[in-house]
Protein backbone atom coordinates (compact mmCIF):
# COMPACT_ATOMS: atom_id res chain seq x y z
CA UNK A 1 0.00 0.00 0.00
CA UNK A 2 1.87 3.08 -1.03
CA UNK A 3 0.16 6.05 1.12
CA UNK A 4 1.69 8.87 -1.13
CA UNK A 5 0.31 7.82 -4.50
CA UNK A 6 -3.23 7.30 -2.65
CA UNK A 7 -2.82 10.72 -1.58
CA UNK A 8 -2.20 12.00 -5.55
CA UNK A 9 -5.03 9.87 -6.43
CA UNK A 10 -7.44 11.44 -3.65
CA UNK A 11 -6.13 15.04 -4.68
CA UNK A 12 -6.73 14.35 -8.48
CA UNK A 13 -10.13 13.38 -8.24
CA UNK A 14 -11.50 15.49 -5.38
CA UNK A 15 -9.28 18.61 -6.42
CA UNK A 16 -8.35 18.91 -9.90
CA UNK A 17 -11.88 17.63 -10.58
CA UNK A 18 -14.17 20.22 -8.94
CA UNK A 19 -11.53 22.86 -10.18
CA UNK A 20 -12.55 21.86 -14.05
CA UNK A 21 -16.27 21.80 -13.33
CA UNK A 22 -15.24 25.72 -12.11
CA UNK A 23 -12.91 26.42 -14.83
CA UNK A 24 -15.65 25.24 -17.50
CA UNK A 25 -18.58 27.45 -16.68
CA UNK A 26 -18.95 30.85 -15.73
CA UNK A 27 -18.00 33.84 -15.28
CA UNK A 28 -14.04 34.84 -16.18
CA UNK A 29 -13.39 36.00 -13.02
CA UNK A 30 -14.67 32.46 -11.46
CA UNK A 31 -12.65 30.29 -14.09
CA UNK A 32 -9.20 32.26 -13.65
CA UNK A 33 -10.05 31.34 -9.88
CA UNK A 34 -10.43 27.54 -10.72
CA UNK A 35 -7.11 27.28 -13.12
CA UNK A 36 -4.90 28.98 -10.10
CA UNK A 37 -6.75 26.39 -7.54
CA UNK A 38 -5.77 23.56 -10.23
CA UNK A 39 -1.95 24.69 -11.01
CA UNK A 40 -1.50 24.75 -6.91
CA UNK A 41 -2.96 21.31 -6.82
CA UNK A 42 -1.22 19.69 -9.45
CA UNK A 43 2.20 20.94 -8.19
CA UNK A 44 1.41 18.90 -4.66
CA UNK A 45 -0.04 16.02 -7.01
CA UNK A 46 3.54 16.27 -8.40
CA UNK A 47 5.45 16.25 -5.42
CA UNK A 48 3.14 12.90 -3.85
CA UNK A 49 3.61 11.20 -6.92
CA UNK A 50 7.38 11.68 -6.53
CA UNK A 51 7.54 10.37 -3.09
CA UNK A 52 5.11 7.50 -3.88
CA UNK A 53 7.21 5.95 -7.63
CA UNK A 54 10.34 6.88 -5.21
CA UNK A 55 11.69 9.31 -8.09
CA UNK A 56 13.09 12.39 -6.43
CA UNK A 57 14.42 13.48 -9.91
CA UNK A 58 9.84 14.19 -10.65
CA UNK A 59 10.30 16.79 -7.81
CA UNK A 60 11.51 18.96 -10.90
CA UNK A 61 7.98 19.65 -12.38
CA UNK A 62 7.30 20.45 -9.10
CA UNK A 63 9.28 23.41 -8.95
CA UNK A 64 8.59 24.32 -12.55
CA UNK A 65 4.82 24.24 -11.63
CA UNK A 66 5.37 26.12 -8.99
CA UNK A 67 7.29 28.89 -10.87
CA UNK A 68 4.55 29.08 -13.91
CA UNK A 69 1.61 28.52 -12.47
CA UNK A 70 1.32 31.56 -10.73
CA UNK A 71 2.80 33.49 -13.95
CA UNK A 72 0.04 31.78 -16.34
CA UNK A 73 -2.61 33.12 -13.61
CA UNK A 74 -0.89 36.68 -13.46
CA UNK A 75 -1.02 36.84 -17.33
CA UNK A 76 -5.14 35.75 -17.14
CA UNK A 77 -5.12 38.17 -14.73
CA UNK A 78 -3.44 40.98 -16.47
CA UNK A 79 -4.96 40.45 -20.21
CA UNK A 80 -8.72 39.33 -18.89
CA UNK A 81 -8.55 42.78 -16.50
CA UNK A 82 -12.10 44.35 -17.48
CA UNK A 83 -13.88 41.11 -17.24
CA UNK A 84 -12.95 39.90 -14.35
CA UNK A 85 -16.06 40.68 -11.54
CA UNK A 86 -14.29 42.05 -8.27
CA UNK A 87 -14.13 39.77 -6.33
CA UNK A 88 -14.57 36.87 -8.51
CA UNK A 89 -16.42 33.91 -6.74
CA UNK A 90 -14.79 31.45 -5.14
CA UNK A 91 -11.69 33.43 -4.47
CA UNK A 92 -12.14 32.97 -0.52
CA UNK A 93 -11.58 29.52 -1.19
CA UNK A 94 -8.29 30.00 -2.74
CA UNK A 95 -5.89 31.68 0.74
CA UNK A 96 -7.47 28.18 3.01
CA UNK A 97 -6.63 26.22 -0.07
CA UNK A 98 -2.96 27.33 0.20
CA UNK A 99 -2.44 28.16 3.98
CA UNK A 100 -3.36 24.32 4.62
CA UNK A 101 -2.95 22.45 1.59
CA UNK A 102 0.68 23.32 1.26
CA UNK A 103 2.19 21.90 4.91
CA UNK A 104 -0.34 19.59 5.18
CA UNK A 105 1.64 17.86 2.01
CA UNK A 106 4.33 19.05 2.53
CA UNK A 107 5.41 18.47 6.26
CA UNK A 108 4.82 14.61 5.79
CA UNK A 109 7.09 14.92 2.61
CA UNK A 110 9.89 16.85 4.29
CA UNK A 111 9.93 14.60 7.22
CA UNK A 112 10.08 11.63 4.51
CA UNK A 113 13.30 13.04 3.08
CA UNK A 114 15.26 13.93 5.51
CA UNK A 115 17.84 16.40 5.64
CA UNK A 116 19.72 17.03 2.40
CA UNK A 117 19.74 18.85 -0.71
CA UNK A 118 15.95 17.16 -1.83
CA UNK A 119 14.59 18.87 1.18
CA UNK A 120 16.04 22.43 0.16
CA UNK A 121 14.33 21.78 -3.07
CA UNK A 122 10.68 20.88 -1.56
CA UNK A 123 11.04 24.18 0.52
CA UNK A 124 11.87 26.24 -2.02
CA UNK A 125 8.69 24.93 -4.07
CA UNK A 126 6.92 25.24 -0.54
CA UNK A 127 8.23 28.78 -0.54
CA UNK A 128 7.00 29.44 -4.00
CA UNK A 129 3.80 27.54 -3.77
CA UNK A 130 2.51 30.09 -0.54
CA UNK A 131 4.17 33.15 -2.22
CA UNK A 132 2.24 32.73 -5.83
CA UNK A 133 -1.04 31.45 -4.27
CA UNK A 134 -1.01 35.06 -1.62
CA UNK A 135 -0.16 37.28 -4.69
CA UNK A 136 -2.33 35.68 -6.97
CA UNK A 137 -5.52 35.89 -4.93
CA UNK A 138 -4.42 39.43 -4.06
CA UNK A 139 -4.01 40.30 -7.70
CA UNK A 140 -7.81 38.81 -8.44
CA UNK A 141 -8.98 40.41 -5.72
CA UNK A 142 -7.62 43.85 -7.60
CA UNK A 143 -8.50 42.85 -10.96
CA UNK B 1 -2.42 -3.46 -5.43
CA UNK B 2 -0.09 -1.24 -6.59
CA UNK B 3 -0.73 -2.20 -10.14
CA UNK B 4 -4.38 -1.03 -9.16
CA UNK B 5 -3.33 2.28 -7.90
CA UNK B 6 -1.00 2.84 -10.77
CA UNK B 7 -3.96 2.05 -13.28
CA UNK B 8 -6.75 4.09 -11.08
CA UNK B 9 -4.02 7.20 -11.51
CA UNK B 10 -3.79 6.38 -15.43
CA UNK B 11 -7.68 6.43 -15.23
CA UNK B 12 -8.40 9.61 -13.65
CA UNK B 13 -6.09 11.31 -15.63
CA UNK B 14 -7.54 9.85 -18.70
CA UNK B 15 -10.55 11.59 -17.48
CA UNK B 16 -9.21 14.81 -16.72
CA UNK B 17 -8.04 15.24 -20.39
CA UNK B 18 -11.63 13.88 -21.96
CA UNK B 19 -13.51 16.50 -20.11
CA UNK B 20 -11.41 19.30 -20.09
CA UNK B 21 -10.83 18.49 -23.76
CA UNK B 22 -15.00 18.23 -23.99
CA UNK B 23 -15.31 21.69 -22.10
CA UNK B 24 -12.98 23.28 -24.04
CA UNK B 25 -14.63 22.97 -27.22
CA UNK B 26 -18.00 23.58 -25.52
CA UNK B 27 -16.63 26.82 -24.79
CA UNK B 28 -16.87 29.01 -27.20
CA UNK B 29 -15.91 32.48 -26.25
CA UNK B 30 -11.83 32.50 -26.84
CA UNK B 31 -11.19 34.08 -23.88
CA UNK B 32 -12.62 31.82 -21.36
CA UNK B 33 -11.58 28.79 -23.55
CA UNK B 34 -7.85 29.76 -23.04
CA UNK B 35 -8.66 29.01 -19.26
CA UNK B 36 -10.22 25.77 -20.31
CA UNK B 37 -7.06 24.96 -22.45
CA UNK B 38 -4.75 25.90 -19.60
CA UNK B 39 -6.43 23.50 -17.45
CA UNK B 40 -5.98 20.64 -20.29
CA UNK B 41 -2.55 21.64 -20.84
CA UNK B 42 -1.85 20.17 -16.82
CA UNK B 43 -3.99 17.43 -17.32
CA UNK B 44 -1.95 16.34 -19.90
CA UNK B 45 1.40 17.07 -18.14
CA UNK B 46 -0.39 14.73 -15.46
CA UNK B 47 -0.98 11.91 -17.74
CA UNK B 48 2.44 11.82 -19.01
CA UNK B 49 3.99 12.03 -15.80
CA UNK B 50 1.15 9.11 -14.58
CA UNK B 51 2.27 7.09 -17.96
CA UNK B 52 5.99 7.91 -16.80
CA UNK B 53 7.48 10.27 -19.10
CA UNK B 54 8.17 13.40 -17.43
CA UNK B 55 9.83 14.82 -19.99
CA UNK B 56 7.47 15.05 -22.62
CA UNK B 57 5.12 16.37 -19.09
CA UNK B 58 7.97 19.14 -18.23
CA UNK B 59 7.47 20.40 -22.26
CA UNK B 60 3.74 20.40 -21.96
CA UNK B 61 3.71 22.28 -18.57
CA UNK B 62 6.31 25.08 -20.02
CA UNK B 63 4.72 25.81 -23.02
CA UNK B 64 1.24 25.32 -21.55
CA UNK B 65 1.18 26.94 -18.34
CA UNK B 66 1.90 30.83 -19.40
CA UNK B 67 3.33 31.09 -22.90
CA UNK B 68 0.39 29.47 -24.70
CA UNK B 69 -2.13 31.83 -22.97
CA UNK B 70 -0.21 34.57 -23.93
CA UNK B 71 -0.37 34.66 -26.97
CA UNK B 72 -3.84 33.35 -27.07
CA UNK B 73 -5.12 36.44 -25.30
CA UNK B 74 -2.67 38.65 -26.87
CA UNK B 75 -4.18 37.60 -30.11
CA UNK B 76 -7.47 37.59 -28.91
CA UNK B 77 -7.07 41.68 -27.66
CA UNK B 78 -5.71 42.58 -30.99
CA UNK B 79 -9.08 40.55 -33.06
CA UNK B 80 -11.49 42.45 -30.79
CA UNK B 81 -9.72 45.50 -31.11
CA UNK B 82 -10.29 45.43 -35.22
CA UNK B 83 -13.80 44.39 -34.79
CA UNK B 84 -14.50 47.03 -32.76
CA UNK B 85 -12.80 49.40 -35.56
CA UNK B 86 -14.88 47.87 -38.25
CA UNK C 1 -16.70 23.42 -53.25
CA UNK C 2 -20.68 23.32 -52.16
CA UNK C 3 -21.83 22.16 -48.80
CA UNK C 4 -22.55 18.53 -50.10
CA UNK C 5 -19.57 18.03 -51.43
CA UNK C 6 -17.75 19.24 -48.71
CA UNK C 7 -19.33 17.01 -46.33
CA UNK C 8 -18.83 13.79 -48.82
CA UNK C 9 -15.26 14.46 -48.52
CA UNK C 10 -15.77 14.79 -44.61
CA UNK C 11 -17.54 11.50 -44.70
CA UNK C 12 -14.67 9.72 -46.90
CA UNK C 13 -11.68 11.36 -44.63
CA UNK C 14 -13.31 10.19 -41.27
CA UNK C 15 -14.36 6.68 -42.74
CA UNK C 16 -10.71 5.96 -43.61
CA UNK C 17 -9.46 6.90 -40.72
CA UNK C 18 -11.64 5.20 -38.54
CA UNK C 19 -10.39 2.32 -40.85
CA UNK C 20 -6.77 2.67 -40.38
CA UNK C 21 -7.24 3.86 -36.82
CA UNK C 22 -9.22 0.58 -35.76
CA UNK C 23 -6.44 -1.53 -38.12
CA UNK C 24 -3.93 -0.33 -35.99
CA UNK C 25 -5.71 -0.46 -32.48
CA UNK C 26 -6.27 -4.51 -33.36
CA UNK C 27 -2.31 -5.16 -34.32
CA UNK C 28 -1.20 -2.90 -30.89
CA UNK C 29 0.88 -4.87 -28.19
CA UNK C 30 -1.27 -5.05 -24.59
CA UNK C 31 -1.27 -1.62 -22.79
CA UNK C 32 1.86 -1.72 -19.66
CA UNK C 33 3.38 -5.17 -20.82
CA UNK C 34 7.26 -5.84 -20.09
CA UNK C 35 8.21 -6.35 -23.90
CA UNK C 36 9.95 -3.25 -25.20
CA UNK C 37 12.62 -4.00 -27.37
CA UNK C 38 13.23 -0.08 -28.20
CA UNK C 39 13.33 0.74 -25.02
CA UNK C 40 16.02 -2.04 -23.82
CA UNK C 41 18.09 -1.68 -26.80
CA UNK C 42 17.39 2.90 -26.34
CA UNK C 43 18.49 2.39 -22.14
CA UNK C 44 21.27 0.36 -23.07
CA UNK C 45 22.61 2.57 -25.15
CA UNK C 46 22.55 5.59 -23.09
CA UNK C 47 23.90 3.50 -20.14
CA UNK C 48 27.14 3.15 -22.70
CA UNK C 49 27.01 6.85 -23.35
CA UNK C 50 26.95 7.37 -19.84
CA UNK C 51 23.80 9.40 -19.95
CA UNK C 52 21.61 8.77 -17.03
CA UNK C 53 18.55 10.26 -18.50
CA UNK C 54 17.87 7.79 -21.35
CA UNK C 55 15.64 10.38 -23.42
CA UNK C 56 18.36 13.20 -23.33
CA UNK C 57 20.40 10.08 -24.79
CA UNK C 58 17.69 9.46 -27.27
CA UNK C 59 16.86 13.26 -28.68
CA UNK C 60 20.80 14.45 -28.22
CA UNK C 61 22.77 11.44 -28.66
CA UNK C 62 21.08 8.34 -30.58
CA UNK C 63 19.33 10.63 -32.36
CA UNK C 64 20.45 13.99 -32.40
CA UNK C 65 20.20 14.55 -35.95
CA UNK C 66 15.91 14.54 -36.05
CA UNK C 67 16.48 17.20 -32.71
CA UNK C 68 18.23 19.47 -35.42
CA UNK C 69 14.95 19.03 -37.19
CA UNK C 70 12.62 20.17 -34.20
CA UNK C 71 15.15 22.73 -33.65
CA UNK C 72 15.16 24.09 -37.56
CA UNK C 73 10.40 23.58 -37.26
CA UNK C 74 11.07 26.13 -34.24
CA UNK C 75 13.41 28.26 -36.23
CA UNK C 76 11.59 28.51 -39.04
CA UNK C 77 8.26 29.00 -37.50
CA UNK C 78 9.57 32.02 -35.63
CA UNK C 79 11.12 33.74 -38.50
CA UNK C 80 7.81 33.09 -40.16
CA UNK C 81 6.52 35.02 -37.62
CA UNK C 82 8.83 38.07 -37.36
CA UNK C 83 7.99 38.31 -41.21
CA UNK C 84 4.21 38.02 -40.94
CA UNK C 85 3.76 40.52 -37.59
CA UNK C 86 6.25 43.45 -38.90
CA UNK C 87 5.01 47.04 -38.76
CA UNK C 88 3.50 47.65 -42.29
CA UNK C 89 2.75 51.14 -43.91
CA UNK C 90 -0.12 53.05 -42.64
CA UNK C 91 0.61 51.70 -39.22
CA UNK C 92 1.96 53.91 -36.19
CA UNK C 93 4.21 52.78 -33.36
CA UNK C 94 2.39 54.45 -29.94
CA UNK C 95 4.06 53.78 -26.58
CA UNK C 96 1.30 51.58 -24.47
CA UNK C 97 0.05 53.12 -21.25
CA UNK C 98 1.36 52.21 -18.09
CA UNK C 99 -0.69 49.67 -16.01
CA UNK C 100 -1.79 50.03 -12.51
CA UNK C 101 -0.46 46.43 -10.76
CA UNK C 102 -0.92 45.95 -7.10
CA UNK C 103 2.25 46.57 -5.23
CA UNK C 104 2.29 42.94 -3.69
CA UNK C 105 2.35 41.79 -7.10
CA UNK C 106 4.75 43.84 -8.44
CA UNK C 107 7.10 42.77 -5.34
CA UNK C 108 7.00 38.76 -6.51
CA UNK C 109 7.23 39.70 -9.49
CA UNK C 110 10.67 41.29 -8.82
CA UNK C 111 11.79 38.89 -6.34
CA UNK C 112 10.85 35.54 -8.15
CA UNK C 113 12.10 36.81 -11.92
CA UNK C 114 16.13 35.69 -10.71
CA UNK C 115 14.41 32.62 -9.49
CA UNK C 116 12.73 31.13 -12.40
CA UNK C 117 15.77 32.05 -14.86
CA UNK C 118 18.38 29.50 -12.34
CA UNK C 119 15.59 27.10 -12.31
CA UNK C 120 15.15 27.33 -16.29
CA UNK C 121 19.22 27.25 -16.66
CA UNK C 122 18.88 24.80 -14.08
CA UNK C 123 16.62 22.78 -15.72
CA UNK C 124 18.73 23.44 -18.91
CA UNK C 125 21.67 22.27 -17.54
CA UNK C 126 20.74 18.80 -15.99
CA UNK C 127 18.78 17.76 -18.91
CA UNK C 128 21.34 14.66 -19.35
CA UNK C 129 20.78 13.63 -15.39
CA UNK C 130 17.12 14.52 -14.82
CA UNK C 131 13.86 15.14 -16.92
CA UNK C 132 14.18 18.55 -18.63
CA UNK C 133 16.85 19.94 -21.14
CA UNK C 134 17.25 22.70 -23.51
CA UNK C 135 13.63 23.18 -24.55
CA UNK C 136 12.12 22.88 -21.49
CA UNK C 137 14.53 25.25 -19.57
CA UNK C 138 14.44 27.92 -22.95
CA UNK C 139 11.02 28.14 -22.22
CA UNK C 140 10.77 28.49 -18.60
CA UNK C 141 13.48 31.60 -18.97
CA UNK C 142 11.62 33.38 -21.88
CA UNK C 143 8.89 33.10 -19.21
CA UNK C 144 10.33 34.10 -16.39
CA UNK C 145 11.45 37.62 -18.39
CA UNK C 146 7.93 37.70 -19.09
CA UNK C 147 6.99 37.95 -15.49
CA UNK C 148 7.93 41.53 -15.80
CA UNK C 149 5.18 42.39 -18.46
CA UNK C 150 2.45 40.71 -16.41
CA UNK C 151 3.98 41.46 -12.78
CA UNK C 152 5.27 45.56 -13.35
CA UNK C 153 4.60 46.74 -16.81
CA UNK C 154 5.69 46.34 -20.37
CA UNK C 155 8.40 49.00 -20.66
CA UNK C 156 10.29 47.10 -18.01
CA UNK C 157 9.87 44.42 -20.15
CA UNK C 158 11.40 46.27 -22.90
CA UNK C 159 14.29 47.19 -20.67
CA UNK C 160 15.31 44.03 -20.30
CA UNK C 161 13.95 42.76 -23.88
CA UNK C 162 16.23 44.27 -26.87
CA UNK C 163 14.98 42.23 -29.51
CA UNK C 164 17.14 42.56 -31.98
CA UNK C 165 20.09 40.78 -29.39
CA UNK C 166 17.31 38.07 -28.74
CA UNK C 167 17.21 37.45 -32.66
CA UNK C 168 20.73 37.03 -33.03
CA UNK C 169 21.03 34.45 -29.97
CA UNK C 170 18.48 32.47 -32.13
CA UNK C 171 20.26 32.31 -34.84
CA UNK C 172 23.90 31.80 -33.15
CA UNK C 173 21.97 28.76 -31.07
CA UNK C 174 20.75 27.33 -34.40
CA UNK C 175 23.95 27.81 -36.05
CA UNK C 176 25.82 26.19 -32.30
CA UNK C 177 23.87 22.78 -32.96
CA UNK C 178 24.90 22.85 -36.55
CA UNK C 179 28.34 23.12 -35.94
CA UNK C 180 28.79 20.78 -33.37
CA UNK C 181 27.72 18.57 -35.64
CA UNK C 182 30.27 19.41 -37.67
CA UNK C 183 32.69 18.91 -34.97
CA UNK C 184 32.16 15.28 -35.19
CA UNK C 185 32.63 15.43 -38.49
CA UNK C 186 35.69 17.00 -38.51
CA UNK C 187 36.82 14.45 -35.69
CA UNK C 188 36.80 11.70 -38.36
CA UNK C 189 33.33 10.38 -37.23
CA UNK C 190 30.04 11.36 -38.61
CA UNK C 191 27.45 14.19 -38.29
CA UNK C 192 26.28 15.03 -34.54
CA UNK C 193 28.74 12.03 -33.17
CA UNK C 194 29.02 12.01 -29.32
CA UNK C 195 33.01 12.38 -29.91
CA UNK C 196 33.95 14.49 -26.30
CA UNK C 197 34.62 12.37 -23.31
CA UNK C 198 31.55 10.92 -21.55
CA UNK C 199 32.84 11.77 -18.23
CA UNK C 200 31.54 9.91 -15.12
CA UNK C 201 28.10 8.87 -15.40
CA UNK C 202 25.21 11.00 -12.80
CA UNK C 203 27.18 13.97 -12.71
CA UNK C 204 26.95 17.34 -14.45
CA UNK C 205 29.95 16.73 -17.17
CA UNK C 206 28.53 13.47 -18.12
CA UNK C 207 27.20 12.95 -21.68
CA UNK C 208 29.85 14.34 -24.04
CA UNK C 209 27.80 16.50 -26.34
CA UNK C 210 24.75 15.81 -25.00
CA UNK C 211 24.91 19.05 -21.99
CA UNK C 212 26.33 21.33 -25.08
CA UNK C 213 23.80 20.19 -27.62
CA UNK C 214 21.43 20.94 -24.26
CA UNK C 215 22.81 24.47 -23.77
CA UNK C 216 22.58 25.39 -27.84
CA UNK C 217 19.22 24.22 -27.64
CA UNK C 218 18.11 26.13 -24.93
CA UNK C 219 19.93 29.41 -26.12
CA UNK C 220 17.64 28.72 -29.30
CA UNK C 221 14.16 28.14 -27.85
CA UNK C 222 14.55 30.84 -25.00
CA UNK C 223 15.16 33.58 -27.42
CA UNK C 224 12.86 32.45 -30.36
CA UNK C 225 10.27 32.46 -27.70
CA UNK C 226 11.18 36.01 -26.30
CA UNK C 227 11.13 37.14 -29.78
CA UNK C 228 7.74 35.38 -30.97
CA UNK C 229 6.12 36.67 -27.82
CA UNK C 230 7.57 40.18 -28.68
CA UNK C 231 5.98 40.07 -31.91
CA UNK C 232 2.85 39.55 -30.24
CA UNK C 233 2.81 42.34 -27.58
CA UNK C 234 3.69 45.03 -29.65
CA UNK C 235 1.12 44.12 -32.38
CA UNK C 236 -1.21 43.84 -29.54
CA UNK C 237 -0.15 46.95 -27.43
CA UNK C 238 2.47 49.21 -29.86
CA UNK C 239 1.10 48.76 -33.48
CA UNK C 240 -1.98 51.12 -34.23
CA UNK C 241 -3.70 51.81 -37.68
CA UNK C 242 -2.80 55.62 -38.42
CA UNK C 243 -6.90 55.81 -39.38
CA UNK C 244 -7.44 54.15 -36.01
CA UNK C 245 -5.29 56.32 -34.07
CA UNK C 246 -6.88 59.41 -35.43
CA UNK C 247 -10.39 58.29 -34.46
CA UNK C 248 -9.19 57.77 -30.98
CA UNK C 249 -7.90 60.67 -30.29
CA UNK C 250 -11.10 62.47 -31.74
CA UNK C 251 -12.86 60.89 -29.47
CA UNK C 252 -10.44 61.49 -26.18
CA UNK C 253 -10.53 65.27 -27.18
CA UNK C 254 -14.66 65.21 -27.57
CA UNK C 255 -14.68 63.51 -24.01
CA UNK C 256 -12.15 66.34 -22.54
Amino acid sequence: MNGWLVAAAVLVVAGLGPSLWGAARGGAGRRVVAQNAATLLLCLVFLLLAQGYGRPSYVDLALVTSVLGPAGTLVFVRLLGDEIDAPPPGLRLLTPLVAVGTPATLVPLCIATGPGRALLKLLVVGALLVAGGLVTSRALRHA
Amino acid sequence: MREALDDALVVASLLFVAAAATAAVLTRDPARQAVVLSLLGLGLALLFTVLQAPDVALSQLAVGSAVTPLMILLTVREVRRRKRRE
Amino acid sequence: MTRRARLWVLTAGLLGTAALFAAACLRMPPFGGTWHPYGDRAVQAALLQRTANTVSSVNFDQRAFDTLGEESILFAAVLGTVVLLRRTSGERRVTPQPASVPPAVRRYAIAVLPLALLIGLYVVAHGQLSPGGGFQGGVVVATALHLLYVGVDYRALERVRPVGLYELADGVGEGAYVVLGAAGLLAGSAYLANILPLGTFNTLSSGGTVPLLNAAVGMEVASAVVVLLARFLAQALEIVDEKEEGRERGERRKRE
